[in-house]
């Protein structure tokens, strides 16, 4: 009974992720169109940058603490960039080269959403399975 | 129209003989096209001769007799009238098949449509064996120093020295190549290395010996093939790598280099081409011919893009015309928003115009229409300069303004600290200000302002009805606000009385200060609050490394260990985000900042350039600054930086053509949009760099257009759009890119390119990059002529880019890139890193290859005419062997002046320029001017050098041929221990584009130390040359990825 609710809360927090990221992309590719101005689109993106990390963080986490231990483990290695990111002072874009990083920004965060994507996937099976478990109980 | 060149209209009868007399066709070869190894359907240039007349356009996939086009008669040879578009009318039929033939023909006009090509198709095997002088088939305008010149192509260019011809060994091989494919097999090749001396005839006559040879081929047999000699002028320039005997190390012979040493030399044969484009100073191409297509630009290995100056000054009666539309507004495209410009076409009986740039069609307004001539051109031509001009200026209206015009505003952040007033800074900086009140921009609106800090901040309440100013100090540094709401930044001539006397008071004031700490990131906090409101130059004068406040910086670059390693580049980084955060506010808001450095320690310029650096700013740096040495100079400087025409809160962008952008841009500016550069306070000594890439896969038009516009407030209080226009081919073959490439904007490029590298990678890995990439041009380069020519040992490069290995490679050796740690400062190499991404061109390479020349000839000269200074000032090749020890000598590099003294020059000479003290050490003394005529000379000497080019100060710095140490010592740091290796590079820093191998003077223990340094310069150099000949091989190109990169 427990579990349904712990793949329900993990996949809305994976939703959350992925409108973050969605947020931030649409900021970048306005930027490039020319219909917002680099410093509002910098300090937009930047605001969500750190509770992006810090939810996943928390998804990773909350993932090790229900003993899901498998699904925590195939989101380390986000968790592991965004740290290195974050060490090396990376993880905010800088509004003074933000054109010239432009592609680079957006590749990672491409990447990044289709990496979640995979793990929404993945949480959506688990719902399914722990509701038809519930079922056959 | 050229008779002599009409071969083609209707088979004139000279021609007709040759259809048939095939086997001879030897010495024919002069009409081919060197066609490019890339495209193998040009490897069939040769017409199938018929009996029917020759044709040129040649369909190579059918090489059959019967099948030609033959081009509407006379089409190509018209001569039209107006410039633009000539080619556009000669090249269609040019460019139908892909003959290798260079499309695009200078529509100047002294082009003869090449020769058609004969060949009796039986006879030749299918083999590009063009030699070709590219005069017969594509003469250039005459202009063009490659070809005026008498000098035999196959000779080194460096008229300074005597050839050794190091070529003949291998020049007769062409020769004997050609004759083994056209000839029957025993043409004996033993005249022609006789010849060979006497090859590349000025373009003219290489013309008509052309036609010459033809007329002997009707007489088959009668006459040595001489045409066939003639032709053989290459169409580059080379230079050999052989072992010369004599010389000491194998290898390059250094006196057969081609050294730039009449300065920059713009391309004019672009120019020519395009009367109507904008002149040099204010846009230089990298390569004035555009490639059509993706391939072609990803075998151009240099940079492709252009060096825009937009605001250079002009010299008098060049000045750019100001036009004021007034009612009927600025005519601009509707879709892309170019300005009219003389390339737009009217049409329609003048109704309508075409965008040259995007082609759309657009009403001409009311008040513009003017009635068209028979040939099209609009009656009032000659009364808008718009229409005529490359360069003009529009007067905007209000639509251009999102707020009034701002007034000048000059805001001075000054560092009162007791190390700034130790060094004397601050009265010098008092004063320099007070001495250009007068000649500030835009008198009455003029706006000042003044913050001063130690470890607290000081405002001063300037108010015109104050008797003097009033000092406020605000000590908390982390909620930093503004103690007053108006006043801070007040009118000059309102205010001019406090202002003059708090400037009279300033050095006074901090005297006795001894504090030691700078809250510099506060005062700047402060000052941008100041000066939010209106926009407006920031001059900030900092001594020493922020200490207290936001903003603060650790020493930082004592770990050596870091250098070399991957962690090397961020200490070329600004430590602190605040920075360019601050630097991004500061653009915003419309401030430009200007740092000037004077620290004896390390300040991390890094940190604190970053903020002109996004600001379109210029960092000063002033290392140990001492106001009795170094005082001129900043005098000098600040002054400029202050009373220079400055364009006020601009943006520049600029667009070209359909099928190309520009994708990057580099220099000092901050980046609004994709293309469009923030500049808050742009000025005369700015030049920005941007490359250009290929959107479309083939580029369908003849010419591409670019325009810069530069929207700005003059000081004046009018808002005005600059706006250059210039006009490129495009071109389908890579050889007519590498004609028309100009060093100057490649170099340029190469330079910023390599600095921004730095600030993410190690020195050596841009230093590789910049050496990979022209080792990788110069290979592209030869490949095209590897096939034709047996080339041997050569190094060969387009006449355009001769000076190209050098620049590199004082590129290279220039202060942001040379060398490790040891070899410059942190902050040296950063500061001058800023500069150099900020310097016009011309600037730039005379920074590189600096002048030297010989002064003490004419000061001994008893009543020289004053107005020979151009004959005395005859430039020296930068080897040691030009620096004689009885000799005295200037050194100047646009930003330092060495007076180098030789060992055995006449006492009196030194005595009379130095005064009693000329025997002791030369670093103790400094240059004034002696009571006597030859000090007097040379004192004007400077002062002329100095004028022509006023952007920097130099300081004269003394250095006798013995005592380099000590002037070392001096100029590098007086405080830091001065190791050996230090001093040795330092010296090799003075020659550092010395590529000697003798030392000049063997008993001269400075020079000698020395020869290693050079020795490796020389090298630098030479691998390069070895790296681009070997990869003739393909089995060698891992070999030379290797030499390349040692």
């Amino acid at each position: 009974m427990g579990d349904i609710f712990i793949w329900l809360i993990s996949f809305f927090i994976l939703i959350a992720l992925v409108v973050l990221l969605i947020y931030q992309l649409t900021c970048l590719a306005d930027l490039e169109f020319d219909y917002i101005n680099p410093y509002d689109s910098s300090s937009r993106i930047n605001k969500v940058v750190l509770p992006e990390f810090f939810l996943q963080g928390f998804l990773c986490l909350f993932y090790l603490l229900t003993g899901h231990w498998v699904m925590s483990l195939l989101s380390t290695p986000y968790l592991y960039y965004n740290v290195r990111l974050y060490t090396s002072k990376q993880h905010l874009v800088d509004v003074t080269e933000i054109f010239n990083l432009l592609q680079r920004e957006k590749n990672q965060r491409y990447y990044k959403l289709a990496y979640l994507v995979v793990l929404l996937f993945l949480s959506l099976f688990w719902i399914i399975f722990s509701a038809l478990e519930l079922e056959d109980d | 129209m050229r008779p002599s060149s009409t071969p083609f209209a209707s088979a004139p009868p000279t021609v007709r003989p040759f259809s048939s007399s095939g086997p001879v066709a030897g010495s024919e070869s002069s009409n081919f096209r060197p066609t490019p190894p890339g495209a193998p359907s040009t490897l069939t240039p040769f017409s199938a001769v018929g009996p029917s007349p020759p044709s040129r356009f040649i369909d190579p996939s059918v090489p059959s007799p019967s099948v030609k086009s033959v081009p509407p008669s006379g089409v190509p040879y018209q001569r039209f009238p107006t410039p633009p578009f000539p080619s556009a009318a000669q090249t269609p039929p040019n460019r139908a098949p892909p003959v290798g033939q260079p499309p695009f023909q200078p529509p100047a006009s002294h082009v003869s449509v090449p020769p058609p090509s004969f060949r009796p198709q039986t006879q030749v095997p299918p083999v590009p064996m063009g030699s070709l002088p590219q005069n017969a088939n594509f003469p250039e305008p005459p202009s063009d120093p490659s070809l005026s010149g008498p000098r035999p192509n196959f000779q080194p260019p460096f008229p300074g020295y005597p050839s050794k011809q190091p070529a003949v060994s291998q020049a007769p091989s062409p020769f004997s190549a050609q004759q083994g494919s056209f000839m029957a097999p025993p043409a004996p090749p033993s005249p022609f290395p006789i010849q060979q001396v006497s090859y590349g005839p000025p373009p003219p006559v290489a013309n008509n010996l052309g036609y010459q040879s033809r007329d002997q081929m009707q007489h088959p047999g009668s006459a040595p093939p001489i045409g066939g000699v003639q032709s053989l002028t290459e169409d580059f320039s080379s230079l050999s790598v052989a072992s010369m005997p004599g010389s000491i190390e194998p290898g390059l012979d250094y006196r057969t280099l081609p050294r730039p040493l009449d300065g920059d030399e713009v391309p004019s044969s672009f120019l020519e081409m395009y009367p109507m484009n904008c002149d040099p100073r204010y846009l230089r191409l990298s390569t004035s011919a555009i490639p059509n297509s993706q391939s072609l630009v990803s075998r151009w290995h240099l940079p492709l893009g252009a060096v825009v100056c937009p605001l250079a000054e002009a010299p008098e009666g060049e000045e750019v015309p100001v036009i004021n539309f007034a009612s009927t507004g600025i005519i601009r495209c509707r879709r892309c928003r170019t300005y009219v410009n003389p390339y737009v076409t009217f049409t329609d009986a003048g109704r309508k115009w075409r965008c040259n740039i995007c082609s759309l069609l657009n009403d001409v307004p009311g008040e513009y229409f003017a009635n068209l001539d028979a040939t099209g051109r609009r009656v009032d031509l000659d009364q808008r300069p718009e229409l005529i001009k490359g360069s003009v200026e529009f007067v905007a209206s209000t639509e251009y303004m999102v707020r009034p015009p701002m007034p000048p505003l000059y805001f001075f952040l000054i560092d009162v600290s007791i190390s700034a007033v130790r060094s004397g800074m601050i009265g010098v900086v008092a004063q320099t200000i007070r001495s250009c009140l007068d000649e500030l921009p835009g008198f009455p609106r003029t706006q000042i302002g003044f913050i001063t800090y130690d470890s607290t901040i000081h405002f001063y309440n300037m108010k015109s009805s104050l008797t003097q100013p009033q000092m406020m100090v605000v000590s908390d540094l982390d909620d930093i606000f503004v103690p007053l709401p108006d006043d801070l930044l007040v009118n000059l001539s309102e205010s001019r009385n406090v202002v003059e006397t708090f400037l009279d008071s300033l050095p006074s004031m901090f005297q006795d200060n001894v504090n030691v700490e700078s809250a510099f990131g506060s005062a700047l906090k402060a000052a941008f609050l100041v000066m939010s409101q209106l926009g407006g130059k920031l001059l900030i004068f900092q001594n020493s490394l922020p200490s207290l406040g936001v903003g603060r910086l650790k020493l930082r670059g004592d770990d050596l260990r870091v250098y070399g390693t991957d962690k090397e580049h961020i200490l070329r980084i600004p430590e602190d985000p605040f920075y360019k955060q601050m630097a991004a506010d500061l653009t915003k808001y419309q401030i430009g900042v200007n740092v000037y450095a004077f620290s004896d320690k390390y300040t991390d310029i890094a940190s604190l350039g970053t903020l002109a650096k996004y600001t379109g700013g210029q960092v000063y740096y002033y290392p140990s600054f001492q106001s009795d040495i170094h005082g001129e100079k900043l005098r000098h400087e600040l002054a400029r930086d202050l009373t220079r025409e400055t364009a006020w809160e601009a943006v520049m962008r600029i667009r070209c053509g359909k099928g190309i952008r520009f994708s990057s841009y580099h220099g000092n500016f901050m980046l609004r949009s994709t293309d469009l550069l923030a500049l808050p306070a742009v000025d005369c000594d700015k030049a920005y760099a941007m490359q250009l890439s290929l959107e479309e896969t083939l580029l369908t038009t003849q010419t591409v257009y670019f325009q810069v516009a530069l929207l700005y407030t003059a000081s004046c209080g009018e808002r005005r759009i600059r706006v250059h226009t210039a006009a490129a081919p495009v071109v389908t073959d890579l050889g007519e890119m590498y004609r028309q490439a100009d060093t100057g904007a490649i170099v340029s490029l190469f330079c910023r390119l390599a600095i921004e590298k730095t600030l993410t990678s190690k020195l050596e890995d841009a230093r590789n990059s910049l050496q990979l990439r022209i080792v990788k041009a110069l290979r592209e380069y030869r490949n095209l002529y590897a096939v034709q020519h047996r080339l041997g040992a050569r190094l060969i490069y387009p006449e355009s880019l001769k000076f190209l290995c050098l620049y590199g490679l004082a590129l290279s050796k220039s202060v942001p890139l040379k060398g490790g740690y040891a070899d410059a400062q942190l902050d040296e190499r950063c500061a001058a890193g800023f500069t150099m991404m900020a310097l016009p061109v011309k600037k730039l390479l005379k920074l590189l290859y600096p002048s030297l020349t010989r002064i003490d000839e004419y000061l001994l000269k008893p009543s020289a005419p004053a107005d020979d200074f151009k004959n005395i000032m005859k430039r020296l090749p930068l080897v040691a062997e030009s620096l004689d020890s009885r000799g005295l000598y200037i050194y100047d590099d646009g930003f330092r002046f060495v007076i180098w003294f030789g060992r055995m020059l006449s006492p009196d000479i030194a005595k009379n320029l130095l005064g009693p003290d000329f025997a002791a050490e030369l670093s103790r003394v400094s240059l004034t001017e002696q009571d006597n005529e030859m000090s007097r000379r040379l004192m004007k000497i400077l002062k002329k050098l100095r004028e022509s080019d006023p952007s920097y100060y130099q300081l004269p710095y003394l250095v006798r041929q013995d005592g380099w140490y000590h002037w070392l010592c001096r100029l590098d740091n007086a405080n830091t221990p001065t190791s050996p290796a230090k001093l040795m590079i330092y010296r090799s820093s003075l020659l550092n584009v010395v590529n000697s191998s003798a030392p000049a003077d063997e008993s001269s223990p400075g020079v000698k130390t020395t020869t290693g340094k050079k020795g490796f310069a020389r090298l630098g150099l030479l691998s390069m040359v070895v790296a681009s000949i070997s990869c003739l091989d393909v089995g060698q190109r891992q070999k030379t990825l290797k030499t390349g990169s040692a």
